[in-house]
């Protein structure tokens, strides 16, 4: 019964929200689903639409003296996604380990709050206190790649000297993750984790082996599944599919390339079932969906109740996504922040993070961590659970794997607006 | 202070209605108007809007979502004349027929606001689902076709919002048909009408400000409704309110979204309008 429950209650919080919610879903670990009631019209995006005022953006960030290089202050506020950080045993995320452990390494006591819904909420709850200068309430703040784009566009983010300040970064992470296209020479930001968005399917329903994007975007070959069928109705990722089905590389798209990729979506549209948010999980675990966009580690966490679903990089290649940790213009503590950056590129952190999190793990001398504490680990389900997560290609991709993914495009406003009411068409014309 | 009052007692009136004006100002004229500002403004969310005064976001918004509009306008008609058909004869047997049990009918009319309506939704998801409990037995015996679905379908939303607001139409058609006088219907008869004729010619008339009442709480909230079609519907049977839920916080386009919800008011007090015009051509005194 309780396990109903808890079923109940992610399905509704999945239901309730559009955009990639759950980090680190609700799936394995029971008793953890919030009700959010309300949720779908989130306030601070409807307070931000009432109040649109400020229309000054500081001039260039990119031109004022980077931060750190000083002592950290004791202080830090960091402001991350649910469910994106290990909690303690009473599931309480203030008193994370990895937090308590940052404590005891540098003495800085850190108020963790789980205030980002998703990136654009976010970014209208903390916009009109960047526009006027007003420091924004937050040290570290996570958001995903184009976005953090986004606003090292308008000024919005401090820069740092890495090399200096987040040594750690440097030594330990992937290279993948290393000057990547929307912030160069992580002048602003690092990853926090990422993860690929991909095709997931459930072998009991696709008779075939799937490989490729025409599998699910072709209407020819996407007609034997009609009404079983789950795309994401988030735009970057629907669009970037039909983008790479199309053979452009989404980051260097044009608006031609954006109106042929809608065209694709609209004539797979007829055999869609539905353009889904977090939701799509309970389609794929009760056989509503036979194959859908999916999460990387969502798909992750339902193979421990069946094995048998399947998550593919398809040949034309698949999305990859990076949540950054960055610091808002004007923080209070960027010493602290900086502290923090460089405390999660240590292995035994990361590996820390990694065992809780399940999406791709931007450190990968995580993983030789993770197999020794699987080795180490007391009870047979941990030694399982820590083994999966240590060998699974979804936690630590191939290098093959990596090479096939791409990043999304960073939109400027005009080109946001062209996609988004493209992409509406498609979703609710 | 009692002597103020004493002095000047045709305030009072005025005073009780403090609270509410108050409430109404902030809660309710407050965003109404700022939402007709933020309708004709031009800009962007990361440079700010300005009020420019341009009114092209109406005519945009209303060629964009015609379809959306009508559709919602339907599903609205559509679900008011289900709900009335369903509601009133289940008012009608709890007002006349339900003898001691009254109390406990009622109740049970209300038993699902015990439940949110967000929950109880997402429970018809999990019993229509393709192969959920109904569906699954129906094909595993195979008296239904495999491919076959309920949810995605219009039928599914419409059967949605008629029963997350069935219970709004019970309730003022049974406080309707409660207080009609007895003796009314008995005259009819002692008159030689038969049951059916005193049933049209008395129950009825002395019951539509009973069928007022519901027809509006039916079908204003589900011309605006937004979760049944989220959760129940597919892209097929987006509603206005999935259109405007997504402008505003997907898209960030204040603009159209806010010139979308103004059409929206607007075209539900002009329906509001024509049918009370209408029912007053009804002699209809409510």
């Amino acid at each position: 019964m309780s396990d109903e429950r808890t079923k109940l209650e992610r399905a509704i919080a999945r239901a309730l929200r559009d955009d990639r919610i759950s980090r680190r879903s609700f799936l394995r670990k029971a008793g953890r689903g919030g009700i959010y009631a309300g949720g779908a019209l989130s306030l601070p995006a409807i307070l931000a639409a009432c109040g649109i005022g400020s229309s000054s953006s500081p001039s260039a960030g990119a031109m004022a003296s980077p931060v750190g290089g000083g002592e950290p202050s004791g202080t830090l506020i960091f402001a991350n996604w649910e469910l994106y950080i290990d909690p303690d045993e009473n599931d309480n995320p203030q008193n994370s380990p990895t937090l308590v452990a940052f404590k005891d390494e540098t003495g800085i006591e850190t108020t963790y709050t789980e205030n980002i819904l998703d990136n654009q909420s976010f970014f209208a709850e903390i916009q009109p206190d960047l526009a006027a200068g007003n420091p924004p309430g937050y040290d570290i703040i996570v958001m995903t790649d184009w976005m953090i784009g986004n606003m090292i566009r308008l000024g919005y983010l401090e820069s740092f000297d890495v090399a200096r300040d987040v040594p750690n970064f440097v030594a330990n992470a992937a290279d993948k993750y290393k000057n990547p296209s929307y912030d160069a020479n992580n002048l602003h930001s690092v990853p926090w984790q990422s993860g690929i968005t991909g095709i997931g399917y459930n072998p009991a329903l696709v008779s075939e082996e799937i490989t490729s994007m025409a599998q699910l975007l072709d209407p020819a070959m996407a007609e034997k599944y009609t009404g079983q069928i789950g795309m994401f109705t988030e735009m970057r990722d629907s669009m970037s599919f039909a983008l790479l089905h199309n053979g452009v590389v989404p980051k260097d798209a044009t608006e031609a390339d954006v109106e042929a990729a809608r065209d694709v979506l609209l004539a797979q549209k007829p055999h869609v079932r539905g353009y889904f948010g977090n939701d799509y999980v309970n389609g794929l675990s009760d056989g509503t969906l036979a194959m859908t966009m999916a999460w990387s580690g969502d798909v992750f966490q339902l193979q421990f109740d069946n094995p048998d679903l399947k998550f593919v990089v398809p040949e034309e290649g698949a999305m990859l996504w990076v949540d950054n940790m960055a610091i808002p213009k004007g923080a209070a503590h960027p010493n602290d922040a900086l502290a923090m950056m460089d405390h999660v590129y240590k292995p035994e952190a990361a590996a820390q993070l990694a065992e809780w999190v399940n999406y791709i793990c931007p450190v990968p001398a995580a993983q030789d961590i993770i197999r020794q504490h699987a080795d180490e680990a007391e009870s047979q389900e941990d030694k399982d659970y820590l083994a999966a997560v240590a060998e699974s290609p979804l936690v630590f991709p191939t290098e093959e794997m990596l090479s096939r993914l791409h990043s999304y495009k960073v939109l400027d406003e005009a080109e946001e607006r062209v996609w988004n009411e493209m992409f509406q068409e498609v979703v609710q014309g | 202070m009692s002597g103020w009052l004493r002095r000047h007692r045709a305030v009072v009136p005025y005073l009780f209605l403090v609270p509410g004006g108050l409430w109404l100002t902030v809660f309710f004229l407050v965003p109404v108007l700022t939402m007709a500002s933020v309708s004709l403004q031009e800009g962007t969310l990361g440079s700010g809007y300005r009020l420019t005064f341009n009114f092209g976001a109406f005519p945009e918004a209303i060629t964009r979502w015609d379809g959306q509009l009508i559709r919602s306008l339907q599903y609205g008609l559509v679900v008011t004349l289900l709900t009335l058909l369903i509601g009133y004869p289940m008012a009608y047997t709890i007002a006349f027929r339900g003898g001691r049990y009254k109390s406990i009918l009622l109740l049970l009319v209300i038993m699902p606001f015990f439940t949110s309506f967000i929950i109880r939704t997402i429970s018809w998801k999990f019993i229509l689902a393709d192969q959920g409990v109904v569906l699954g037995t129906l094909k595993d015996l195979g008296w239904v076709d495999a491919g076959f679905r309920i949810l995605a379908t219009p039928a599914a939303v419409i059967a949605g919002i008629t029963y997350n607001f069935l219970p709004f139409v019970v309730l003022p058609l049974y406080v309707a048909l409660e207080k009609i006088d007895h003796r009314l219907i008995e005259a009819a008869t002692d008159l030689y009408a038969s049951r059916v004729q005193a049933f049209l010619r008395v129950t009825l008339p002395l019951s539509l400000p009973g069928v007022f009442a519901a027809t509006l709480l039916a079908f204003i909230p589900a011309v605006g409704d937004y979760i049944n079609a989220e959760l129940l519907g597919s892209p097929g049977e987006t509603m206005i309110g999935n259109v405007i839920q997504r402008l505003y916080l997907v898209n960030n386009d204040y603009p159209q979204a806010s010139a979308l919800s103004l059409i929206l008011m607007i075209g539900i007090l002009l329906s509001v309008f024509a049918y009370t015009r209408l029912l007053r051509g009804q002699e209809l005194t409510g």
